[in-house]
């Protein structure tokens, strides 16, 4: 729930830096590991991962000149910076004639102090760096007295962003959970064929599920719901990945039925976390 | 006094013989760049097109590394202006915590030069085009 908190409060700042920079025709944010966190309603999530591939080769091969802090793009038509703040990378793209200080105002005051505030809030969310600590990560749930305590910081970006997470904020403080926050990992497309293909049950990752499973205490993870970036969610039943070429690379086989309910393709990213009955 | 060694490196010899207004063209450009790399915090520079690729760095050991960098850059950079129509790719600026690598497109050469992080690029950028 914390990932969901977390990438929706940073896709509706990103929204609004477009409503109030117009210039700015494109916006979103990967960390360095390639997990795309959140984007604006204008950049398809294809054209995200795509990026974020492109840029791979860069991020990896940087170290000799110290990792990248901040990449600018000039073009004939448009602009484009990516800059790293707090280990995310922020990639803004602006129309030729955009007034580059005033955007750079805003990309510089709005998105540190969103992250800043959300790292008070749900601190595991922007720490996490890899699937296996995302899985291991126990939501911190703020207390009353430090939801009291961040209302009155919360209260500018409030306008912007912050409604909805409020709400399942405060949802969330009232039962103690038993169980641990089902973690949500964010994977890669793959086609599922086959004469004797079950349509309603996906593929994932051996390893993926024993950390769900261990995550659990060896409850058997048997259904597990996908989630688009658009919304739409599914459940499906889970087994492992047959196929040795998908292991270990962050893929989720889905059957054609599947992907046609969801609206997805091969290669485009969702979130899968497991049912616990 | 012994005379520092220069260390420019041939990577790829010209393998056909090139029309004399390119030659004189990449001529001029390696001429400018000599001149860029006396600019202060400018550690060297990378020239490259279809046929030839000349390095010329202060530390000859970051050769393979600073290539790789400046061939990553250009590719994310054409997949950039690919992806969010951008038109023809000027230039890009890549910043590391300690160094500065400007990348721009000069005719039918790829140019990279590497600087300090408080170097200032706009004039090397000015100076090129």
């Amino acid at each position: 729930m914390d990932d969901e908190v977390y990438s929706f409060a940073l896709k509706n700042a990103l929204n609004e830096i477009r409503n109030v920079c117009p210039d700015i025709t494109n916006a979103f944010m990967f960390r360095e590991d390639g997990e795309i966190i959140a984007g604006d309603e204008n950049t398809p999530e294809k054209t995200m991962v795509h990026i974020v591939d492109a840029f791979d080769g860069l991020l990896e091969k940087a170290d000799s000149i110290g990792g990248v802090e901040c990449v600018t793009l000039e073009g004939t038509n448009g602009r484009v910076n990516v800059s790293c703040m707090r280990d995310v990378y922020l990639v803004t793209v602006t129309s030729r004639k955009a007034d580059m200080n005033y955007v750079n105002t805003i990309i510089r005051v709005l998105i540190p102090t969103v992250l800043r505030l959300l790292e008070k809030i749900c601190p595991t969310s922007l720490k996490s760096n890899s699937p296996s600590t995302e899985t291991e990560a126990t939501p911190r749930i703020p207390t009353p007295k430090e939801l009291e305590k961040l209302e009155p910081m919360m209260e500018p970006a409030e306008e912007i962003t912050m409604e909805e997470p409020k709400k399942t904020l405060e949802a969330e403080t009232k039962p103690e959970p038993s169980l641990p926050e089902p973690p949500v990992n964010q994977l890669i497309v793959e086609n599922l064929g086959g004469l004797l293909v079950p349509s309603d049950t996906v593929r994932i990752d051996s390893e993926i599920l024993s950390q769900w499973e261990k995550l659990y205490e060896g409850n058997k993870i048997e259904q597990v719901e996908i989630g688009t970036f658009d919304g739409k969610k599914m459940q499906c039943k889970v087994k492992t990945i047959k196929d040795s070429k998908y292991e270990g690379k962050g893929v989720i086989q889905l059957p054609e039925k599947v992907q046609l309910a969801l609206e997805i393709r091969k290669g485009e990213l969702v979130r899968a976390k497991p049912i616990i009955e | 006094m012994v005379k520092k060694k220069r260390d420019v490196q041939e990577v790829a010899a010209v393998a056909e013989p090139l029309a004399t207004e390119e030659v004189t063209s990449v001529d001029n450009l390696r001429a400018t760049l000599e001149e860029v790399k006396t600019y202060d915090g400018v550690i060297g520079y990378i020239l490259r097109n279809s046929t030839s690729a000349a390095i010329d760095l202060k530390d000859p050991m970051k050769i393979i590394d600073y290539a790789i960098i400046s061939s990553s850059a250009l590719d994310a950079g054409e997949e950039l202006s690919r992806f969010f129509d951008l038109g023809e790719v000027k230039d890009i600026v890549v910043e590391g915590k300690n160094v500065k690598v400007l990348l721009l497109t000069v005719g039918e050469n790829k140019v990279s030069v590497f600087m300090e992080k408080d170097a200032d690029y706009e004039k090397i950028l000015r100076k090129l085009r």
